[in-house]
Formats: C-alpha cells, structure tokens, sequence
C-alpha cells in the first residue's frame, strides 16, 4: 500500500509550489470536511496532502475598511469574530446556520468556496458583499473577484497549482440593509435547497447599489444582477419588490436532485426574494 | 406497596453509557479480526451466469472468500426463503453475492473489485399494485402474493358488510399512501464472529430477538439446536444466563443494541460474519457502512390501504371494507406476521358490527420490509384515524363525537370476535380532550366505556 | 507510514497511521478507546465527537497527521478516573440516554457549549447539540439534562 507524503506547508506560495511539484495527485488540506468525506467513501486515495493548518492561512484583520479572512480560518472562528460581526454580518449570518457546530469548526472559508458548490453558503452573502478573493501560486498571485470565480458545478477559475489564500470583504455602506435566508430539508447539517442573500444600500429612501444572491439554484452561486439592477434607483415598494423577484427567479436554472425539484426552486426563489426585501422595507 | 410502579427507577446500564465503557458489538476488540466487505448485485432482477473468486482469493490479505456454495443451509426466516448468498436468482439490488474477509478494508474492497461476476439482468417490478397484474415478473416461484388458507390475502369477515353498505346514509371512501420507513438506529448493523475449539464459535450480535435468530443460525450453520447457549451480555458487569445444555457449538452473544425499533429483528450480518470465521479460522467482524444500513437493512415497507365505511346519519360506522397492500420487497421475513396484525386490528378501537379486511402480502424486487414499531398496525392506525376526520368532515360533525360514539363499550367485539371486558377508549378521549383544552359538549362527557350503547 | 504523536486524555502516544487515517481510526482501532463510536463515517450523525484541544470536532472525518502534536479528549477523559462529571450524573438520573450509542458524543457536545456558555437557554442547548444525531430518546431528556448539569455546575 503506498504509503503516500504529508507536508505542512509552512505559506500559501509553499503550498502551491508543492501543488505544482505533484501535479493530480496531491491535494490540500485543511479542516478536511469535505475531502475526508470523500475519502472514507473511497472516491478518491490521496497520493499526496499538503496541509494548510500551519501556513498563516487563518485569521481575520483589517485593511483600511476592508475585511481580510485567511482562507484556512475555521468557520466558527468567523462566527465569533467581533471584527465580522461589524463589517460583515450578513456573512456571520449565513455561517451560522451551516452544517452544526462541530463541521464549523474545522470547516475553512476557503475550503467551502474552492470546493465551488453551487450550494455553497458562504458564496451568497460574499457575492453580494462585492468579496475578492487573493489566488495563489507557484509562480505568482492575482486577485479575482467572487463573481468571476466560479464556472460550473464544483469548478472555478483555480489553476492547478493555484489554492485560495484570503478573502477580502471591501468596506460596506453604513447605510445598507441587508437580508439573508437559508431554506434547507432541516434548521441545521442542510444542504441548501435554496439560498438568498441580499444586500441593499439605501439613500433617502432610494435604492442604490442593490445586490442578489441565490444559492443552489444554478450550476454556480448567482449574482442575480438584472434582478438587482430593478431595485436601484427605486423606493422598496410591492410593485419594485414584486418585479426583482420575478426577474431574480427568471435568473434561476435550477435542476431536480435529491433535495428539491426545480419546480419548487423556482418558486420558492420568487418566494423568499420577495419576503427578504417585503422585511426589508420595513 | 410496589418496589417499581410509580417509583423513579434508574437504568441498570444508565452509568455505564454517560462513562462510555457500555460495549457494542463494534466495541469488542479481539485480536486479528478481519474486515468483512460484501459483492453486492448491481441489479434488481436477473440470473448469476458467472461468479469467479478465484483472482480475489489471491489477492493480498485476503483469508477466505465464501459465496452460496460455503453455506450448508441456504435458506433461512420465519418463512425460510431467504438466501444467506444469492444462489442463482437475483431478487434485489444490493442483494449480497460474495463476502470477503481480509486483513483490513483496503483489501477487502480490492479483493471484491477482483471477483469476476456475470449477471443475466431480468425485467424487475418495484411496484406492488404492478407486482399484483396478471403477467408481472415473478419476484420467487412461489408468485408475487403471499397465500393464507388458499387465499391470496389475509382476510378478517364479521357480520355483512354489504348488507352495510345498502343500509348506510352515507359511504365515507378514502385511501391512504404510507411511504416506507428506515429505522437509521445510530448504531449501523454489525456482527463480530469469533472462532474457537469449543464451543466451536461465539457471535456478537446487534439482534434485538436472540431466541429467533438463535434458532435460525443452527439452522444456516446445521449446528444441533439443543447443543447452542444464549449469553446476555449486560453492559456493565458481564453478567449472564445461559442454557445448561453441556457442549455448545455457538455461543450466541448479545442484547446490548445501539437502537433496533424493529430493524434488527432479521439476521443480516450474523450468518456471514459465522461463515467466514468457520472458513478463515479468524474473527470476522461485518459491519455495514451507514449507506449500506440505510439501503439494505430492513425497514416498515410501504402501504396502500384502501377503507370504504358504510355509516349513519348520526356516525355510527355499522359497516367497514379495509383492502391494505404491503410492499414486502423480495422475501417474506415478518411481513406476512405484520399483514396478519395489520388486518386484526384495522377497525382501530372502535365497534364496527359488518366488518371484511383483506391484506395482501406483495413481493417486489426490492429488499426485505420487516417489523418496526407497532408491526403493522401504526400505519392501519393512520389511515383509519384520518378515515374518521373524512367522516366528520362528510356528515359535519365533530371529530370527537365520532370517535366517542364508535368508541368500543364493555362487552362488545373485535372483528376477530374477541370480546373486550375492560376498555377504556371513551375515558382516554375524555382525559386528551381536557388536557387539550377542548371542553366537549354534555353528551359527550356523560358517556362510559361501561354504559350500555344508546 | 508516518508517525502521528498526540496526547489523549493526558496520554502522550506514538502510533503509525496512513495518509488516510482518520482519528477516529487512531482513537478506536490504534488505542482500543471505543466510546467514540462509527456512526456514518462521514460527519453527519455526531457519534464520533470528540474534543481537540477543547474544541469539539467530527473525529471521523478528521486526518490523523492534521493533528500532530494536539491534546484529544474523548468520554473517558472529561474526568479524573473515579470521578463523575456532572454531565454524566444528569444524564444517568434525567434519562438522557438510552441505547447510549449517541452518549458519548452528546455528552461531550454538551460539555464544549457549557465550557464557553454556563447558563445557556433552551434553544442555545439545541443550537450546540444540532450536530449529534439520537433516534431513542426525541431529545427532550437530553436536553433536560444539559440544563440540570448546567444548574448543577453553577453551584
């Protein structure tokens, strides 16, 4: 039986390297929650692992306004964090009604958006936050932003040798609303069946800036941007709500699965679209 | 008065799970025990053409391979139909073939990847309403149905049913769908057999009936019933009783569960795991993945119930035709035993004087449904509840008062002609009522269970 | 093979482990620890709970080298040998247990919520134990118990 290496990288540019050094048959390591599902259901053997516990990969500070999280930084940690608390809420939001307790924490940020799910819950409240995340390589590092990341079910724009290392939350308007709702077979270790999340800065009054994401609902996270773009400009009033959640929904090509059907999807992202900006305004 | 009734009576066992030393089967640790894994049939139907162990069992760490042929007794349950491996004949997906055991997983499941297995696939039935048509694919030689005295249902007659119907104001018709439910007890299924001199083997086993499945296993393994023991392993302090029979050959080790509500009440593991510590020489633990668990274990299968009532203007049921269709899956195990249950009790607590059930037993190409709380009468329970919501609903009267006024009184009938010295069914309504916040209406509190019907 | 070092329930231990090892594997199969049970082998139904440097995680799905070095803590180490933990006693006298597969997990779930919150409410004792799964008790003595303990605890 090989027996297979196990490096601690010590950086995101160690890790990488080590990536590009062993090609498909390593892969990194963090928390584990979804690669050591994998393994234990023998999907896959793993030839090489490249751990990311000790890389400086976690933890949450700021820059400027901005928010930076470490890729490998554990959920719960993000959870508890009184900086995300106030910059970021949406997010905390979100995270806490992931999986339970104990997935959250070893589960990473960066391991829940690189594993690209269409579901993934951290993506919606991201995706409307603006977030970018810096990629990292063998030879060098780029900033992406959330939006262009993802480009299929369980694929994104990563390069072989390329892992997550931060994500950035750019400063929010102190005057924006904000919304997010989970719905799930169950309150807690549920897959999304759908997700939204929104972000709506207002000034007197008006819309500006509006931003909405569904999750589960398409082979990536959404940007419903043509939903959003409704809203700007306009007061939150029944006929401008009622006409971004048609269009939000009309965005959607959800699928059937074990979960839901595509035809409750599409509803029920009208639904809660609707009912998230009907709270909103109040 | 009693040292118990109406006392707090703490668990035997209670110290031993809050401190983890409680052992389950997956807790025993022998010393060079072997991994068991299962070649399970990717189809619903079909005939084995090939099966060839012969690259497996050179495979590294592999001790012993068994199929049909390593079983002396290949057929086994209350109703002995079921294969301990499939001999020929396919019946469901997920059926098991082969069994290997070898030094750990990797090479269990390596050495299953290398048994060489050709299946003629058959045309399948899942569906019982279609396993039930004339022409449908046999799920066993024995037909899709199950027979009772020349009949292809279990049936329960009282009085004229359709003398009933003619008299009726009102005929109340409803069916009800119950979907099949796994038990998905925390603790997955699991068997450890230990080979030794003598006795000749000891099984640690998940069962939650030890004396049916005792039985059984001498029966697979063709070991003399009277020579075997059964151990109570108390969780604790090792405790035991047993048979004084002189010379056992199996040492059947057992009643300490991680959860059953039902779904151990077959053989699943045991015969395999004793087979292959026969065969190796070795302890030879099976213990089954949860998705197998989920899969393959036994679970309540599903039920199509049909109830026609024949009813008064005042909401006296005085006639009832109940047809329940059980989706058996493909051996009898106990659904024969939860149709007959089913069928005696489907006029729920109430005195109907024309009666006729008739529970069909249908086989699928689907695993084995078997026992799980309340044996068939849970969901006969459901569906002749609602039935009494459609009747309110259908005369507009309240729920409560058609339940208390076909409330069994003392001295009346089951359908199985049973009469009932000690009932109790109005003052239980009566008591959830009060607790419910309901206050029901003079009539209806001044009834009794003793009081003669009016 | 690698070799893993970690300390369980004050233990220090040496054992050789696979890429793929899980600590679930060290835990049972290396040091014959079995309160930490094979539930799912897969992080959904929380049987294998056990705490890592006090935090509680799925052991299953946990890689054994990813833990080099850390301090373990299963059902048999929340107290000195001999002793019972509060936790333990409110679970016994509330019935909180009954087939007592999900036992250990719960408990030890338990114990991670009252080390950071002493006094939690009802809902906060779901919250934390959302991720251990019972199919015997419906959970209400559990809870029960979680709060008994609580109380208990706070002297």
């Amino acid at each position: 039986m090989a027996e297979g290496e196990f490096y601690r990288a010590a950086s995101p540019r160690e890790a990488a390297g080590l990536l590009a050094q062993h090609g498909g048959a390593a892969r990194v390591l963090a928390g584990g929650t979804d690669l050591m599902v994998a393994v234990n259901k023998r999907k896959f053997k793993p030839q090489v692992l490249i751990y990311l516990g000790d890389a400086g990969m976690s933890g949450i500070s700021q820059e400027g306004e901005a928010l930076l999280i470490g890729a490998a930084t554990p959920l719960n940690e993000i959870l508890a964090s009184p900086l995300v608390a106030d910059k970021a809420p949406l997010l905390a939001t979100a995270i806490k009604q992931m999986a339970s307790p104990a997935i959250r924490n070893a589960g990473t940020i960066g391991g829940n958006l690189a594993n690209a799910s269409p579901a993934a819950d951290t993506a919606t409240p991201l995706l409307v936050l603006g977030a970018s995340l810096k990629l990292v390589g063998a030879n060098g590092e780029r900033e992406v932003p959330l939006a262009e990341f993802f480009t299929g079910p369980g694929q994104s724009v990563l390069a072989a040798d390329e892992i997550i290392a931060q994500v950035k939350v750019p400063a929010q308007s102190a005057e924006a609303k904000w919304a997010y709702r989970k719905v799930g077979k169950r309150k807690a270790q549920s897959l999304s069946v759908v997700s939204v999340a929104i972000y709506c800065p207002l000034s007197g009054g008006k819309v500006g800036g509006a931003a909405i994401a569904l999750g589960a609902v398409a082979p990536t996270p959404l940007l419903a941007t043509e939903a959003a773009g409704l809203l700007n400009g306009k007061a939150l009033d029944e006929a401008t709500i009622a006409a971004a959640a048609k269009a939000a929904a009309e965005a959607t090509s959800p699928i059937d699965d074990a979960r839901g059907t595509a035809w409750y999807r599409k509803r029920a992202s009208e639904a809660v679209v609707k009912q998230l900006l009907t709270e909103l305004a109040g | 008065m009693s040292k118990v009734i109406g006392q707090r009576v703490t668990r035997y066992d209670g110290m031993a799970h809050v401190t983890g030393e409680t052992k389950f089967v997956d807790d025993q640790v022998v010393p060079g025990t072997l991994t068991v894994k299962a070649l399970r049939s990717p189809v619903s139907k079909g005939k084995i053409k090939n099966l060839d162990i012969s690259a497996a069992e050179k495979m590294p760490g592999v001790a012993g391979i068994i199929t049909a042929a390593d079983v002396p007794c290949n057929a086994f349950g209350l109703v002995p139909d079921q294969p301990v491996l499939v001999n020929e004949d396919i019946r469901y997906r997920g059926e098991a073939i082969a069994a290997v055991a070898a030094v750990d997983e990797d090479a269990a499941m390596e050495a299953l990847e290398k048994i060489g297995l050709d299946i003629e696939e058959q045309q399948a039935v899942l569906d019982p309403l279609e396993a039930m048509k004339e022409g449908a694919p046999q799920v066993r030689p024995e037909g899709n149905l199950q027979i009772w005295d020349g009949h292809d249902y279990r049936q329960v007659n009282l009085g004229d049913v359709d003398k009933a119907f003619e008299q009726a104001d009102e005929i109340v018709e409803s069916t009800h769908l119950h979907p099949s439910v796994e038990h998905a007890p925390m603790e997955p299924i699991c068997s450890l057999a230990v080979p030794h001199a003598g006795p000749k083997l000891t099984i640690y086993t998940v069962s939650q009936a030890l004396y049916f499945h005792l039985g059984m296993l001498c029966g697979i393994l063709q070991m003399e019933p009277g020579s075997v023991h059964c151990k109570q392993w108390k969780a604790k302090t090792g405790s035991s009783w047993r048979h004084n029979t002189g010379y056992a050959d199996l040492n059947y080790v057992g009643g300490t569960v991680g959860g059953g509500f039902g779904g151990k009440n077959d053989i699943m593991a045991d015969h395999v795991a004793a087979l292959l510590a026969l065969k190796t020489g070795r302890p030879c633990k099976w213990r089954w993945t949860r998705a197998e668990d989920l899969l393959y274990s036994t679970f309540r299968g599903a039920w199509h119930i049909t109830i026609k009532d024949a009813v008064t203007k005042q909401g006296r049921i005085i006639g009832r035709q109940m047809t329940s269709i059980r989706d058996a899956g493909s051996y009898a195990s106990l659904n024969p035993y939860v149709v007959e249950k089913h069928c005696y009790l489907g006029a729920g607590p109430y005195f109907i004087p024309n009666v006729r059930v008739r529970g069909y037993c249908v086989y699928t190409n689907k695993p084995p449904a078997s026992s799980m709380r309340g044996f068939g009468i849970t969901p006969a329970a459901f569906a002749t509840e609602v039935q009494m919501d459609q009747i309110a609903d259908r005369l507009g009267m309240d729920p409560w008062e058609v339940r208390l006024t076909n409330a069994f009184r003392k001295g009346e009938y089951t359908p199985t002609k049973r009469v009932l010295g000690s009932v109790a069914m109005i003052e239980v309504l009566q008591n959830l009522a009060a607790k419910a916040g309901v206050e029901l209406p003079g009539h209806l509190q001044a009834m009794a269970s003793t009081q003669e019907r009016g | 093979m690698h070799t893993l070092e970690l300390t369980v329930n004050g233990q220090r231990h040496k054992v050789e482990v696979g890429l793929k090892t899980t600590l679930l594997e060290v835990l049972r199969d290396k040091l014959h620890i079995t309160s930490p049970k094979v539930g799912c082998n897969t992080g959904d139904c929380g049987t294998c709970s056990v705490l890592l440097d006090g935090v509680l995680v799925r052991s299953c799905i946990t890689n054994a080298l990813s833990v080099q070095g850390k301090s373990v803590t299963t059902l048999e180490g929340i107290t000195e040998p001999g002793d019972i933990h509060p936790l333990q006693k409110a679970f016994h006298e509330h019935y909180g247990s009954q087939c007592g597969f999900c036992t250990p997990g719960m408990i030890l779930a338990s114990k991670a919520l009252l080390d950071v919150n002493p006094s939690p409410t009802r809902d906060e004792v779901k919250e934390a134990l959302s991720g251990n799964l019972c199919r015997c008790t419906g959970y209400v003595k559990i809870i029960d118990s979680v709060l008994a303990a609580a109380d208990e605890m706070k002297g």
